[in-house]
């Protein structure tokens, strides 16, 4: 096999995962996608690792892909405990919903075309009014889309 | 001097005299609220304190002067000095002896108190009067809210008044020639929500700034000339005596007082002073409005005291001028013209305040013409007068203050008249106080105006002068600046030619349009005077309704003083004459007893022909205005109606004030828009675009900082592709 | 021989870079996106990966050229489907797909070990994790912003001028005369003839691995298991401290500055 040649095409296969992962990174607003994405570019390394590896080979790549699966098992576990931290706070897993870094004077991201929802909004069961009606906090009607 | 005999207690007493006023200005600042209707006590306790200190040191003085003074020979100086401490003392440099270097010279400001002749007399003669107006005001200013503040400004001005005829040294006097300014300023201002109060406040203390910029001026040149600022001589440290600029050394050498042009200069600059504080022509337009002041601060600095610096700090410097005669002849002019313009004035106002603030003017302007006469005999004239006008100017204040206060505030004379019937006590020393400033024989003012018209007499024909030969010999002999106007001819361009040029006025003619002028000036004084009297106090009894039903008498707190200053107008000018105290005391005084003042002085007689001159002149005032105003309503057609557009003039004061609004206010307000408007559009507009630019550099900038992660990861991606694009390109090939 | 210009590598690479950029865009979900857009951003897309196909480079053996094409094509597809599916668990099976290719391209590269590894610790557990927090947090159905994406254009362009980059360097390196085989691997042969015998393709592939692991490599397998605790430890404390009221506190002051 031609060891040179072994190696160009794993680089691209490599390059290609992770410009991809790059793109699923910058755009996709999923916290749990954004992470994905973040998987599929350490995918990319490990070929790339892995192909260097072996044209050199040498055992130093192979290690260092092992150190990544493990980085990155730990990463995908803070990660999704801080995931389900921000579903919990804000109900979404909009990575647009956290922006207080921004200036405080700027208005804040609106999703001006949003896709209207295709399914019909949902019916909820209507109970006897009893009781006093409770205070319903405004702010988190806007914060909560889906219950 | 049995009772003080120690220098030490001496000492005491002069720092006594402006540190008690002091301290009770300061404490009613402190306790008025707490004192209220009671704010009077520590402010009267304290200058009467310093009023019998004065007069205490006004005794010492007198007896140390006759103990020194016998009968043939010459006054000797006499001043002792109290230094206090020293302020911003700077060594001269060690080596540095290159004479001509200013700045080499050693500086210090001596805060020093001084008692001489001159000193004692103005301090007793302010606590004295001071005591008495502050007296009088417990009365007219009872129930006033600013009660406390009126007696604290009072004490604050004594205390400012008498440091300033205290002090010896130019720039102490120059401080508290503006703390006594800001006292008046105060004071015309005390009623500060009445709008016209307030401009006439603001209005004293522009005219001032000009007088006082003259005087600033004037201090600058004399300590470039003398290297000192002091009036005495000073010790060195090394035990040189450092002549001062009044003191004894330089006053006995002939050549110590430096004339011509510099000369000139320093004493025209000190002329401007003058004439800034005593409202001579030109800057007098603050005066007349100073009465929107209460009465009683009228009386004690607009009439007695403040307004008579000028004359002290003329008197002081008499030297000075006297080395000067261009500067003279101008002190003269600038003296009788006031005197006589301020009169005509006079004759046509209608406020009985103004009426008397004109005349303070016309006054002072006599007390110029006599300080410009350059004579011994000139000086203490003024002197005199300065001190027998301070008392039926205070008396004649004092009374309109008491008709003011039983009218209601009302001061117009056309409103009232008949008063006698209603308050016989203010029509009788009001009267006095009348005859004094007409110069009718016993009373004080027939004697000091005598004196100074011998004065301006004795300039005006030297030839019939008693002592022409003897003057003029010695003005030649002391002065030697004659050669200027010799050299003036050829070398037009020199600095010289301008006290040349002033020396040029400086003719017997000259004098003589002077002497007229103060002649006629007696006879307007006389009728205004007394015009002012008749409208008042006789004719029908009319009383405005702003009076009420109670127009009555004034309080004795208000009549006390009033008689008190009457027989002091009564009987002070004849005794003072009589005994010629107060000429031979203040030849004690350096500055007087300096060979080329000393040596003008003539002995005392009593000229009979003046006297008939000028009491006719009063006679002929009194008897106008008798024809006119005795016994007539003093609403009804007035004798000025004659007068026609003269007497329009006269009302409209010359128009002086106009001619200021229209050559100096209007554009100065017309620069002062311009500035304005270039500041609020040009600059502003400058300020306000360079504060622009990055306000909206942020606010484009600002969009990108929108909080959105991944914007910033976009941004972070795009540049390190960016680099490595152009790293690539770097790296082709 | 002279190469057409039409075929030449950069004309091709560009062509490929821009189909791919346009394909992304149109293929990323958007708000705007019609049925069309989406069919036309799958022809190029299609073309887009013909042309990085085609300068793949001939490996000499068929059977091992097949091999790669197919498992690197399905990392590749699966990979691009991942970030471009609308529904985040469908983007987590795609993963898991492209996952598989992976594998399989780290196994025709002869890491036997890490191709197992990476089936059995990514799809077998961190997916799983994924998929449970999908299903915590997910409940109904699709959410608008995952069908609106941040800057598509512009992360689509930068994202494919950065796969042109690459592939231009990597292509580059490899055409390089000095670089081929004779340069790095051969010369390194030729002066050691005993090494000839290329270690990483032994039977015992796993064995000598692990002897590398856990000989040359210990203390960093240590501070990996170190890692691990933290990360475990870490993540169990957070999940506690988010507590109920806690998180109520945290939540109005959070939201209150938005």
């Amino acid at each position: 096999m031609n060891e040179a040649s072994l190696l160009n095409n794993a680089l691209l296969v490599g390059a290609m995962l992770f410009s991809l992962g790059l793109v699923g990174m910058l755009t996709r607003r999923n916290l749990i996608v954004m992470f994905l994405s973040a998987e599929l570019m350490l995918q990319g390394i490990s070929v790339s690792l892995a192909a260097w590896s072996r044209f050199h080979d040498d055992w130093g790549g192979h290690i260092l892909v092992i150190f990544v699966l493990t980085v990155a098992a730990c990463e995908a576990a803070i990660a999704l405990v801080y995931v389900l931290g921000v579903f919990g706070r804000t109900g979404i897993l909009d990575v647009a919903a956290w922006q207080s870094l921004g200036n405080d004077s700027m208005e804040k991201q609106v999703d001006r075309e949003l896709p209207s929802v295709d399914t019909l909004s949902p019916q909820w069961p209507r109970l006897t009014p009893a009781g006093v009606q409770p205070e319903i906090d405004q702010n988190e009607l806007l914060e909560r889309e889906h219950v | 001097m049995p009772f003080f005999s120690t220098e030490m207690s001496i000492e005491t007493l002069q720092l006594l005299v402006p540190l008690v006023p002091f301290i009770g200005a300061v404490a009613t600042i402190i306790l008025g609220r707490v004192l209220g209707s009671k704010a009077h006590i520590p402010a009267i306790a304290s200058i009467a304190i310093a009023a019998a200190a004065a007069l205490v040191l006004l005794a010492v003085e007198v007896e140390r002067v006759r103990e020194g003074t016998t009968v043939e020979s010459a006054a000797r100086p006499d001043e002792s000095i109290v230094t206090l401490w020293q302020w911003a003392g700077v060594e001269s440099d060690p080596v540095d002896h290159n004479a001509n270097q200013v700045a080499a010279r050693p500086f210090s400001i001596d805060v020093t108190l001084r008692l001489d002749p001159l000193t004692a007399t103005m301090l007793s003669l302010v606590t004295c009067v001071g005591l008495l107006v502050a007296i009088y005001s417990i009365g007219y200013m009872h129930d006033d809210p600013g009660y406390p503040r009126f007696f604290a400004l009072v004490a604050m001005f004594v205390f400012s008044m008498t440091m300033l005829v205290a002090a010896s040294n130019f720039l102490i006097v120059y401080v508290f020639w503006e703390a006594v300014g800001a006292c008046s300023y105060l004071l015309i201002g005390f009623w500060f929500q009445k709008p016209d109060a307030a401009r006439a406040a603001k209005k004293a203390f522009l005219v001032n700034r000009i007088g006082d910029f003259g005087f600033a001026v004037a201090l600058f040149l004399l300590f470039v000339t003398y290297g000192t600022l002091d009036f005495h001589d000073s010790l060195s440290p090394n035990g040189t005596i450092l002549p001062g600029i009044l003191g004894k050394t330089r006053l006995m050498d002939e050549s110590g007082i430096i004339g011509g042009a510099i000369g000139t200069a320093v004493c025209l600059l000190l002329l401007l002073a003058a004439c800034g504080k005593s409202a001579q022509l030109p800057l007098h337009v603050w005066l007349p409005d100073a009465m929107e002041g209460p009465t009683p601060a009228s009386a004690l600095i607009h009439a007695a005291t403040m307004v008579t610096a000028g004359v002290y700090l003329i008197t002081r410097t008499a030297p000075l001028f006297v080395a000067c005669p261009g500067a003279l002849v101008v002190v003269s002019i600038v003296g009788a013209s006031t005197a006589m313009v301020a009169a005509l004035i006079a004759t046509v106002q209608n406020d009985l305040k103004r009426v008397l603030a004109y005349s303070t003017i016309s006054q002072l302007g006599y007390m110029f013409a006599s300080l410009g006469t350059g004579l011994a005999l000139g000086f203490t004239a003024a002197i005199f007068h300065l001190m027998t006008h301070a008392f039926f100017k205070a008396l004649l204040f004092l009374g309109a203050g008491s008709v003011m206060h039983s009218m209601g505030g009302v001061i117009d004379m056309r409103r009232f008249g008949g008063l006698r019937k209603v308050m016989p006590i203010t029509a009788i020393t009001f009267l006095c106080g009348s005859l004094a400033l007409a110069g009718v024989a016993p009373f004080a003012g027939f004697f000091s105006k005598d004196e100074i018209l011998t004065a301006l007499r004795t300039k005006g024909w030297p030839d019939t002068a008693h002592h022409s030969s003897h003057e003029s010999h010695a003005m030649t002999g002391l002065i030697a600046p004659r050669m200027h106007l010799t050299s003036s001819v050829e070398s037009v361009t020199n600095v010289d030619a301008f006290p040349a040029s002033l020396e040029a006025l400086n003719t017997p003619f000259v004098w003589q349009i002077l002497w007229w002028m103060s002649l006629i000036t007696a006879g307007l004084t006389a009728f205004y005077t007394f015009r002012a009297f008749f409208m008042t106090f006789t004719g029908p009894t009319r009383v405005p309704h702003e009076a009420g039903h109670h127009a009555h008498e004034s309080p004795p707190t208000m009549t006390g003083p009033l008689v008190l200053l009457a027989i002091a107008s009564g009987v002070s000018g004849i005794w003072i004459f009589g005994t010629q105290s107060l000429s031979l005391f203040l030849a004690s005084t350096p500055s007087l007893a300096a060979p080329s003042v000393a040596g003008t002085a003539v002995p005392h007689v009593f000229h009979l022909d003046l006297a008939v001159q000028g009491t006719l002149a009063s006679l002929l005032g009194i008897s106008i205005a008798a024809i006119a105003h005795l016994g007539r309503r003093s609403d009804g057609p007035h004798i000025e109606r004659f007068l026609g557009p003269v007497g329009t003039l006269f009302e409209n004061k010359f128009y002086i004030d106009l001619i200021y609004v229209f050559v100096v206010v209007r554009p100065l307000e017309f620069i002062a828009r311009l500035l304005a408007f270039f500041d609020s559009s040009v600059l502003d507009g400058l300020v306000d675009a360079v504060g622009r630019v990055p306000f909206s550099l942020g606010r484009v900038l600002r969009s990108l900082q929108s909080g959105l992660l991944q914007r910033y990861a976009v941004a972070g991606v795009v540049g390190v592709l960016a680099l490595v694009l152009a790293l690539v390109w770097q790296l082709r090939g | 021989m002279r190469i057409p210009p039409f075929s030449s590598p950069g004309l091709l690479l560009a062509g490929a870079v821009t189909l791919t950029a346009l394909a992304l865009w149109l293929l990323l979900p958007r708000s705007s996106s019609t049925r069309a857009a989406r069919g036309v951003g799958y022809v190029f897309g299609t073309v887009a990966l013909v042309a990085f196909i085609m300068s793949g480079r001939r490996m000499g053996c068929i059977g091992d050229e097949v091999v790669f094409s197919i498992v690197s094509i399905v990392a590749v597809v699966s990979g691009a489907a991942t970030i471009l599916t609308r529904s985040p668990v469908y983007s987590a099976i795609w993963f898991a797909l492209s996952l598989a290719g992976v594998s399989g391209v780290l196994l025709v590269l002869g890491a036997q070990f890490l191709g197992v590894a990476t089936i059995v610790v990514y799809a077998g557990a961190i997916l799983v994790m994924f998929l449970f927090v999908l299903m915590l947090a997910q409940p109904s159905g699709l959410a608008p912003y995952d069908r609106v994406s941040n800057e598509p254009f512009l992360s689509a362009v930068s994202g494919a001028v950065l796969l042109g980059l690459l592939s231009l360097v990597i292509g580059r390196m490899s055409l390089n005369e000095n670089f081929s085989e004779s340069s790095a691997f051969a010369g390194f042969v030729a002066n050691n003839p005993a090494l000839l015998e290329r270690q990483l393709l032994q039977d015992d592939h796993v064995a000598r691995l692990g002897s590398q692991m856990f000989g040359r490599h210990l203390v960093s397998v240590e501070v990996a298991g170190v890692l691990l605790l933290v990360s475990l430890i870490g993540s169990i404390a957070i999940v506690s401290r988010n507590t109920e009221s806690q998180s109520k506190t945290l939540l109005r002051g959070g939201l209150r500055d938005e």
